[in-house]
This record gives C-alpha cells, structure tokens and sequence, in this order.
C-alpha cells in the first residue's frame, strides 16, 4: 500500500492503494468516479478508455503508480455539461443502447477529433476499430463523429 | 426507508439517490393486472418521497404529485412522472413504454419524467425483459392505462362545468371545453385521484396517434454519454466485500480440497468459502475469495489452489461434440413439425439432396460483466445490480432463504447489456450465499474470462436437412432435423425434444411433405437463452439449405421463396427487400448478394447481403433489411435494434466458442474477437407501415445475417459454406 496523490479532472486526489493495482480500479474504487467502465482487463476492449496529459489510455493495464504526476480526465471530466462535440453527437445521432462502452467510444473518438479534426471514413474505421460494442452502435459511431467534426 | 450510496463524487442530485418501496399497499389502489382487457381500475394517491430515482426501482411518487394508476403520476405544476416497468439494457423500452402511456394520456412526450418502476409482480405483471416481449405484451394494458388516468381527468373537468365526459376532450396536458375553456392536468388530478375510473376506457385509433409511431430522442441516451448513467457494477453499498470466484473450468467438477489457510492471509482478503449456484438444475462449485477490494480479491483469486474432481469430463472436446451430434442425427427425435408424409416421399425418390450445417457455442458477452450485489438479513434481503429479472431474483431470494416476498428488495438499474445473460439468477444467487456466509453485504463481479469459460452459452448444433425438388423445381419434401441441447431440458433422463429446438425454421413454406424433427443431446456444457435463441442457429441451416434448392432448382433465391409462400408478411418483406436492392439487377463484378428471410418474435426480417472482393479478400459490404413487425412505437429504437442484431450476428458469424479438454477454450476478445467498427458494413434498414399489433424487434435482425452473407458467398464463389464460424480470410 501506498499513499499516492493523482490529478483527475482538475482536482487533487489522495488515496492509499497497492501501487500496482491498475489505474481502473483506482478511479472507480477509490476515488468514485464510475463512468470509466470494466470490460475485459487486458486492454483488449476499450470501455475502460481515459485520457492521461491528453493521451489515450486503457486503466485496466495502467498501474497506478505510473499515473503520479499526470493529468487525467475521464468522461466525468470531457465537459462541465454534457456539450463537448462528440457528446452532442452522440445525443444527436442516438448512439447509445445499453450504454456501457459509451465512455470509452466517446473518450476515443474525442482524442480522435482533437489529432485529426476532419477525419475520413478509414481514419474514423482505424482510430476506433480498438473500441468494442456488443450492442452493435458502430453505424451511429461513425455518423457522430462526421457530425462533431462540424460542430 | 432504505438508503443505499451511490458512488462518491456523483452529482450532488444523485446523492438523494432513494429506494423507497412500498411495503404494504392496498390491492384495490391499482389496476389489476390479471386481465388488461377487463382491468378493474382504482386510484389512491400514494405517499412518497422526492428525490432523483434515475435508475432504480420506486413505487413513490413526489409528494407533490398524485398517482393515478400505478404507472401515471401528475403533480399540481403539470409535471408527469411515468413508470417504466421494464429494466433497460440498451433495448430502448426505456422510452417505448413511457411513449404508449403518453399516448393514451394526451401528454407531451418531451415534457414528462421517466423513472424506473420497482420489481412487484402484483403491481406490473411480469416485468423480465426477453424475447423480444416487452413491446409485444405490454401494449395493450400501457394504453389502458393511459387511457383509463385520461378518461379521470376528462371526467373531473367535465364534472367542474357541469358537462358529460363527451362534452370534453383531452390534449396536451389539459382537458378543454366546447367554448374553449380548459383546465391544466395539475388543476385536475386531485379531483380526478377520487374518481372511479372506468374498466374499459376508449382507446384512440391508430390515425389519432401523435407520439406512437415517431422517433423520439430517447431520455436515457444523455446520461449514457457522460458518465452518469448507474450500472450495477457501479454500485457500493456500506460495508461490502468484494468477491471474486474460481470455478471449475469443467463445469460440474467438484472441490476435493483447496489452500483456504494460506489465502486468508494475504493483502486484504477476509473470508475464503466454497460456494455454489445452480445452473438449470446442475449445482456449480466455486471458490470465493472475499476482500475489502476487488482488485484484492483478484489477487487473492489467482493464490488458490483448488484440487477438482472433474469426473472424466475432460474427454469432452470439439471432435467428440461433432461425432456424438451426427450419431445422435441417425436417431428419428421427435417429430416437432409435420404435414404430410416425408417417409414415403423420401422412400420413393432417388434424388434426395441433403446438406448438414454446424454451428458452435457462443458466448452472451455484455460489456457489463456479470455482477451482483446481496444482502442477507435476519428479517429480509436486498439486491442491487443490473438483471433481466428482478421479479426472478426477488423470488429466488425469498424462497431460498425463508422470507416473504414483501421482505425482499430489488434495485435494478441499467444494465450494460443483457443479451438473455442476465435472465438468469445464479450470480445473484452466489452474492446471496456469500452474504449469508459472510454476515456482510457482498458485490460479486464476474471477470471477462469467468463470462467466456463459464457460460452459460448459445447452444451449438448440427441441422442436417434433406429435400426433393420436382422436374419444375418445385420444392416436393423437405426434412429439417435439429440435434442440439435444449435449455429446459439439461439434466435428467427425459430425452424428449420439445418445440422449442425448431425455433426459426420457416414451416409456412407451402411443401407438401414437409417435416421438422428435434434430436435432444445432453452434454455437461450449460446452454441458455441468447439473443434470438435457437432462431440464431436453426435459419443458417434452413435459409441456406432453400438457397441451394434455388440454385439448383435454376431459380431466383427470391422468386423461389415466393413460389413457396402465401403468409402476406412473409412475401412483403422479401418483395420490398427486392426492390430496395435492386435485386433484379444485373450484379457487379467481384460482387456477390443473398437473401434471408426469418421471423422472430412476430417480426418478419427479410436480408440482403451484399459482399464484394477487396485487395484480395471478400467482405460484406452493404446489409439491406425490410421489417415487418406490425405497428412500431418508436422508428429510431427499431432501426437501432436492427443494426445491433446484425452487428451481434455478423460477429457470430465470424467467431465462435471451442471446446477442449471439457472446457471453453476462447478466454477473452484477443482469442474471442467481437467484431469492430471496421468490420462494420453498411446497414440500411426500412419499417414497413402496419396497423398490425406491435412485435418484438429486440433480436429479429439476427436470424438472417448468417444465412443471407453465406448465400451471398455462394453466388460470388459458387463454394457453401455449411459450417460456423467463417474464416473470411479464406474465402476467396
């Protein structure tokens, strides 16, 4: 165990956790915020996808430890209002089902539009063929994010 | 009054977060359910509490406002509150529901608030979210009730100006008279609250619909791309363990033994206990590991060391499933379908085409990982979590541990997909033990290797059909044979195959012999309900199986199926499938299409996949669907139902579960792959108009994607595909 300060949305966090315990659990066990998702554990399906110094990140193989000293914003922290572009695209385009994965799709297709602010058809395909959806939101995925690159 | 903690740091309107549930209410408060139809209807006004119920389940209105059935509240200032009584897992009922309320109530759909009923079967009748059914079976009593709150507030209007109720008429919110003068519903409701209400109200006919039938921006979508929306695995609740659980990979092996004393020292970790949970009527050891945090649980999980008694089940493989299924196929079953005589026809014909199709296991695979949290007291129990059933789990912990159904609270919130998953109880049943155990309450959450290696799974099955074509190609005998497991049949001695393992074949093919036989198998591997069922097996064998008949028949796939068929929805849809695809014309080079054509839950589904040659390789590049599926509440839901059915059955297509040594091989997506967006073809979708009953559009879709893509390989290749999962990568 080890007490460790991390910087998530802006604010100061103190917590006392084993330091190698992925940065995921730290975020949704310990600090509270659950709109960063659990899906698989080995980085494989991107629910559990955050931003660290505006990188993209999955928190389920990060640990802990090597978030010290890094900004990280999580969907909590995308936008103040639920009014970032990707988010009202993805309210425009209906994205959503059940849900789960929203964050991480979002928390992509965000870092996506900030690299790359008009993105083609295969750079949309690429950027966000590392996120999954078992409800199957890719047709809409692909329509919001042509949308927010306008917006 | 129960309190339970949301996570830290949630909004501050989120941290009144409430459960109150109703421990005694009068029967005579409510509509009865027993018979929508003939519903007796009352009213009470119901005390309650205020409060942001987002997710979970109530029974209370706010203080300020009147129920008048126990799906409609309204306040003094207008405000509406309607009960969605059916758990949301990405299938939009969230909407739907409140959509046909609103309807009948003649209420501004944009103007009312949404939340979560509580799980009370007396209240709302089966509120277990599968098959397609919700829409389906609650349209009817939803418009009663609407109608009957709607005919009160008329009534109570009518009764202030001294007019008969058809001298009134309601509309947004507000209840109007001949010369123009008109109450608000807030001015209303306590008067209308005292009023009788009728049994049988008017109902509004389908050209007077303002709401059904338009899409509506669904009210759970804002909170789903921000964070706030709750899933059962996001919840705490005040002094809980967490629990992980090793299982046997084997399914039924039993613990001979394992190093509890060495576990039970490290970081974190409180209690070590076998557990157990019945699958189908199969108990299923564990070993829990219980610790102040999950990720210490995890730990701690992987330090066991379980000795099992696997009972010789790891002789189980792939080549012995198929061997035993194909020796199984020489037994006659169960004759599930029949009309006319398949014996004699094919006793007397030397032309006999026959084709056998393989299917594998797959995998239910949420993004939500199984999950559950109970809590067993001395004088009741509560579970929070995301099910499909919470009336299921409320009476499974009320029977199992001796309480009376009012003593058992459920909280579900959204589920991060359900798929016929989380239909089932047993994880709930696991968190139930542990807290008995533990003394504590106790959130168990399933790794993603423990929801792929554990099940329980979509059957596998082998189908051999067998048919005679006359010299005109007319399809004269067909027989459909389905060897397979079926879900309420696991155990025991019975080897009857009942109905339910002919699921998706189409018997309104008029042939004259014509018969469907089930082969029931019994195999230690748990099967369960997913998405469609057998519906997403028996179509690949039969929609493929009338194209080859086509083709050799030299017809149109299309104008084959017509020939066949006089079942009006049937032949809509095929026909408006080929005209929105050009089907008659002339195809492309490097391309290939074919047709599919299901029905599920009373929708008819017909498809069309377009495939092409790209750098080398074939892919799928358009998927065109026509829906019949009668009246539809909510255009926008259906469309996306469709595209995630198709997207679910695309990637079955492409993957699928082995079996080796008695256990599941696939342990995550890197060898279990989902497909991904840039697998993702086109979809277009078209909503034939219907005055027809509404039907279940939650997993029509699916059925048709693995025959109408394998078809569209034959007709670019002219090589069948009879076997699941495709490797795309050898197709050329």
């Amino acid at each position: 165990m080890a007490k460790l300060s991390l910087q998530v949305n802006g604010q100061t966090k103190e917590i006392d956790v084993d330091p190698q315990m992925p940065l995921l659990w730290a975020i949704r066990d310990f600090i509270g915020l659950t709109g960063t998702k659990f899906g698989c554990g080995i980085a494989q399906c991107g629910s559990c996808t955050l931003h660290m110094d505006g990188v993209l990140v999955r928190s389920c193989v990060i640990p802990t430890s090597a978030a010290v000293g890094k900004e990280i914003t999580t969907i909590e922290g995308l936008s103040k209002n639920n009014d970032h572009a990707v988010q009202l695209a993805w309210i425009k385009e209906q994205v959503p089902q059940c849900g789960y994965c929203q964050s991480g799709q979002i928390m992509s297709a965000a870092a996506l539009l900030k690299t790359n602010p008009n993105p083609t058809d295969a750079d949309i395909d690429n950027a966000m063929s590392a996120v999954l959806c078992r409800c199957g939101t890719y047709p809409r995925i692909r329509k919001a994010i042509k949308q927010a690159s306008k917006l | 009054m129960q309190m339970w903690h949301l996570p830290k740091n949630q909004k501050s309107n989120q941290a009144s977060f409430k459960i109150v549930i109703m421990e005694k209410i009068s029967r005579r408060k409510f509509i009865q359910l027993s018979s929508a139809a003939g519903a007796f209807l009352a009213v009470g006004c119901l005390p309650g509490v205020s409060g942001n119920e987002q997710v979970t389940s109530t029974l209370a209105s706010d203080l300020s406002r009147v129920s008048l059935n126990q799906f409609i509240a309204i306040g003094t200032d207008n405000s509406v509150l309607l009960y969605n009584h059916r758990p949301e897992m990405g299938q939009g009922t969230y909407q739907s529901i409140p959509m046909i309320l609103a309807e009948e109530l003649e209420v501004d759909i944009n103007q009312i608030i949404i939340r979560q009923s509580a799980a009370n079967r007396e209240l709302f009748g089966s509120q277990m979210v599968v098959g397609s059914r919700s829409i389906q079976s609650e349209f009817d009593k939803l418009r009663l009730m609407g109608a009957a709150a709607r005919e009160l507030l008329k009534q109570a209007a009518a009764n202030r100006w001294k007019l008969s109720i058809d001298q009134v008429t309601a509309s947004e919110g507000k209840v109007t008279n001949q010369s123009g003068a008109s109450f608000s519903y807030g001015e209303l409701v306590e008067d209308a609250a005292k009023l009788n209400p009728s049994n049988n109200p008017p109902l509004k006919k389908r050209s007077e619909f303002k709401i059904i039938g338009k899409s509506i921006a669904r009210k759970d979508i804002p909170m789903k791309t921000n964070g706030e929306a709750i899933f059962g695995i996001d919840i705490t609740v005040p002094g809980m363990l967490y629990a992980c659980i090793e299982r046997s990979p084997q399914f039924l092996g039993e613990i001979k033994s394992f190093n509890e004393a060495e576990v039970l020292k490290l970081n974190g970790v409180r209690h070590v206990f076998k557990t157990s949970r019945n699958v189908y009527g199969n108990t299923r050891e564990g070993v829990a590991v219980l610790a102040d945090s999950y990720w210490n649980a995890v730990q701690a999980r992987k330090a066991l060391k379980i000795e099992w008694d696997t009972k010789g089940l790891e002789k189980v493989n792939n080549a012995s499933i198929l061997k035993d299924s194909y020796e199984a196929a020489k037994k006659d079953g169960e004759e599930l379908f029949g009309k006319g005589d398949v014996k004699k026809a094919f006793g007397n014909s030397k032309n006999i085409i026959e084709a056998s199709y393989e299917m594998p296991y797959q995998a239910h695979v949420p993004m939500e990982p199984m999950n559950a949290i109970v809590s067993i007291k001395e004088n009741g129990a509560e579970f929070w979590g995301s099910t499909q059933n919470p009336n299921g789990i409320r009476s499974f912990l009320a029977k199992t541990y001796n309480f009376p159904e009012e003593a058992v609270k459920i909280n579900y919130t959204f589920m991060g997909g359900g798929f016929g998953r989380r239909s089932m109880t047993d994880v709930a049943e696991e968190a139930a033990d542990l807290s008995k155990k533990s003394g504590a309450p106790v959130k168990v959450i399933w790794t993603r290797e423990d929801d792929q290696t554990q099940g329980p799974f979509r059957a596998c099955s082998v189908n051999i059909c067998r048919g005679i074509l006359n010299a005109n190609g007319k399809v004269m005998a067909l027989e459909h044979k389905v060897v397979a497991q079926e879900i309420q049949n696991q155990t025991g001695p019975d080897m009857k195959a009942g109905r339910q393992l002919m699921g998706g074949i189409n018997t309104d093919f008029l042939i004259p012999d014509f018969s469907v036989k089930g082969v029931l198998i019994k195999r230690h591997i748990p099967i369960s309900y997913w998405r469609s069922v057998y519906h997403s097996t028996n179509p690949f064998a039969h929609e493929c199986f009338i194209d080859e008949l086509a083709r050799k028949a030299n017809q149109d796939p299309i104008e084959f199926r017509l020939n066949m068929l006089d079942h009006p929805r049937y032949r809509r849809v095929l026909e408006d499938v080929a005209v929105r695809t050009n089907w008659k014309s002339p195809k492309k080079p490097g391309t290939g299409r074919g047709v599919a054509a299901v029905e599920r839950s009373g929708a008819y589904f017909a498809m069309v996949v377009e495939v092409e040659r790209k750098n080398g390789q074939i892919v799928p590049t358009k998927i065109t669907t026509s829906i019949d599926l009668g009246i539809c509440i909510n255009p926008d839901t259906v469309k996306a139902q469709a595209e995630g059915s198709i997207v679910m059955g695309l990637g079955a297509v492409y993957s699928g579960l082995n079996v080796q040594n008695g256990a599941m091989v696939e342990q995550n997506f890197h060898t279990y792959p989902l497909l991904k967006i840039n697998q993702c073809p086109e979809i277009e979708t078209y909503i034939l108009d219907s005055d027809a009953a509404p039907d279940g559009a939650g997993e029509a879709g699916l059925p048709t994607v693995a025959p109408a893509l394998a078809n569209a390989l034959f007709d670019l290749t002219g090589k069948r595909i009879r076997k699941l999962p495709i490797d795309m990568k050898k197709m050329v």
